[in-house]
């Protein structure tokens, strides 16, 4: 889907657990999300914390969106 | 550690007045197996059923498959760490097999990936349990039990009843007798200085949920790779506790007659020189995957090893813990093959592997989980047809009204297991 949305000129940021396979299947952008079976956030924080990290992880897809990139990149911390 | 492992062969299974094995036929005694399995509260109610090679039969959801076996000498018991406190090393002695025999754990499903096997019809042929002669435990646990405490109790009253079935074997003649012997590190290398020195670095499926394998009775999430002998798994050093996709689960069967390893030891001395087993998870946190396979290198490195076999349990993210280690392996020095399954999708257009690395370049399929199979109606269903919808390989429509079932490979238990217990594979013309 990632490679299919960008053939149609529109930049993605994938946003996923094994950034490997995000790399060996294609993805130019990519953030590294949290774990598998919870991807964009904690169960094991409190409300407040897992909220953060939801926003935290958002504000970097967001700017990894609008970042130029020579190849495919993830953006770590 | 050097074990003998007594093969009883086992011809045909019967209820009987007490569980025993006479001239090949394994007897047991139903209300007694019942009464054990229901010692358990967390467990409504228990049913044993025999099913035979050729029989009608469809088993499903299945759970675990289990070989009957029993210690007869040298320290522990079989599955340590997993039936009461005793978590004694094993591997070493001597063990008695029913070989032919199994226990299958089934009824409600657990999670939603237990999978078919069929006793005779067109579909036998996939699965290495149509061959053999199976004591079938169906559970069904007191309503509102949690999943998770669903999914404990059924292995353990899996682990309970092979364990009473195994005991069958302690005083009898065993048809065959296999010594398997490895020797500590420094010696067994010396034993044989001019072969390539080989390992096993078997992958366990720990990524939680419902999928989970035990070393010792210690969940494989939370383990760091360790280094063991090969024979210990024969005494049920690892159990599966796992409901991942049917296909290549590996039932704690597997593991107690992991084909790497039966191989690895016939060509022990011969043109190589097995030195043992690394053991390594598979964990759904990228942090987990790097840490791993970075010991598993290490341990490569460490022992010196001039190649290795890797196996893998289930598809999809395992694949990069699959491919984080050959690399590692790879750059340590080995020479590396790997043993896995694939799944091309139904039109068989997809990459086979989630994941690839340019080092990967020996490996042995195990086949294609995605091709569609149809199963006939069998006269009688040991377990529930409810869930063949929903269970992987499975789509809505699947089940028919009449009892069969369209569905893909993926459903059979063991078909396209990724260590080579099956007959199938793939190659390249």
């Amino acid at each position: 889907m990632v490679k299919e949305v960008e053939r149609a000129g529109i930049p993605v940021v994938h946003v996923c657990t094994v950034t490997p396979i995000s790399l060996t299947v294609g993805a130019n952008r990519i953030v590294p999300a949290v774990g598998i079976p919870y991807p964009l956030g904690d169960p094991n924080l409190d409300v407040e914390g897992d909220k953060k990290l939801r926003r935290q992880l958002v504000e970097k897809a967001l700017k990894a969106l609008q970042t130029e990139v020579e190849e495919q990149t993830v953006f770590e911390d | 550690m050097r074990l003998e492992l007594g093969k009883i062969k086992i011809t045909d299974v019967q209820f009987g007045e007490s569980t025993k094995v006479e001239n090949g036929t394994l007897f047991v005694n139903k209300q007694e197996l019942i009464d054990m399995a229901l010692q358990d509260e967390r467990l409504k109610s228990v049913a044993i059923e025999l099913a035979r090679p050729g029989e009608s039969i469809r088993i499903t959801p299945v759970k675990d498959v289990i070989e009957p076996r029993v210690k007869v000498e040298g320290s522990g018991v079989m599955f340590p760490g997993m039936i009461g406190n005793k978590v004694k090393t094993v591997g070493s002695g001597r063990t008695h097999a029913l070989v032919g025999a199994t226990v299958i754990t089934c009824g409600k499903i657990v999670g939603f990936q237990e999978g078919v096997i069929d006793m005779s019809g067109p579909i036998a042929k996939y699965c290495p349990f149509s061959e053999t002669y199976n004591v079938c435990v169906v559970v069904t646990p007191q309503e509102g039990l949690g999943t998770h405490a669903y999914e404990a109790a059924a292995r353990e009253a899996g682990l309970k009843i092979a364990t009473a079935v195994g005991e069958a074997g302690r005083n009898v003649e065993p048809d065959e007798v296999v010594v398997y012997d490895t020797k500590p590190l420094l010696e067994q290398v010396n034993e044989y200085p001019g072969l390539p020195k080989i390992g096993y670095i078997h992958m366990l499926q720990s990524q939680g949920l419902l999928h989970d394998t035990y070393y010792y009775g210690v969940d494989a999430k939370q383990i760091v790779p360790t280094f063991m002998y090969p024979t210990e798994i024969m005494d049920g050093a690892i159990t599966s506790g796992n409901c991942v996709a049917p296909c290549d689960k590996v039932t704690t069967f597997h593991h107690l007659n992991n084909p790497v390893i039966e191989d690895l030891y016939k060509r022990h001395g011969k043109d190589l020189n097995f030195i043992g087993v690394i053991l390594t998870n598979e964990n759904v946190f990228l942090a987990d995957k790097e840490r791993s396979s970075d010991m598993v290198g290490k341990f490569v490195e460490y022992l010196g090893l001039d190649g290795v076999l890797i196996t893998e349990e289930g598809y999809g993210n395992p694949d990069t813990d699959l491919m984080m280690n050959c690399k590692k392996a790879t750059d340590a020095g080995a020479n590396v093959v790997l043993i896995t399954d694939e799944f091309p999708g139904r039109d068989g257009k997809s990459q086979s592997l989630a994941d690839a690395k340019t080092e990967a370049d020996a490996l042995v399929s195990c086949g294609n989980g995605n091709i569609i199979l149809n199963f006939p109606p069998m006269d009688k269903v040991i377990g529930m047809l409810d869930y063949i919808e929903s269970q992987i390989g499975g789509y809505e429509g699947s089940l028919k009204p009449d009892g069969s079932i369209e569905g893909e490979l993926q459903l059979v238990i063991a078909s396209t297991i990724a260590n080579g217990y099956n007959k199938l594979t793939a190659r390249t013309y």
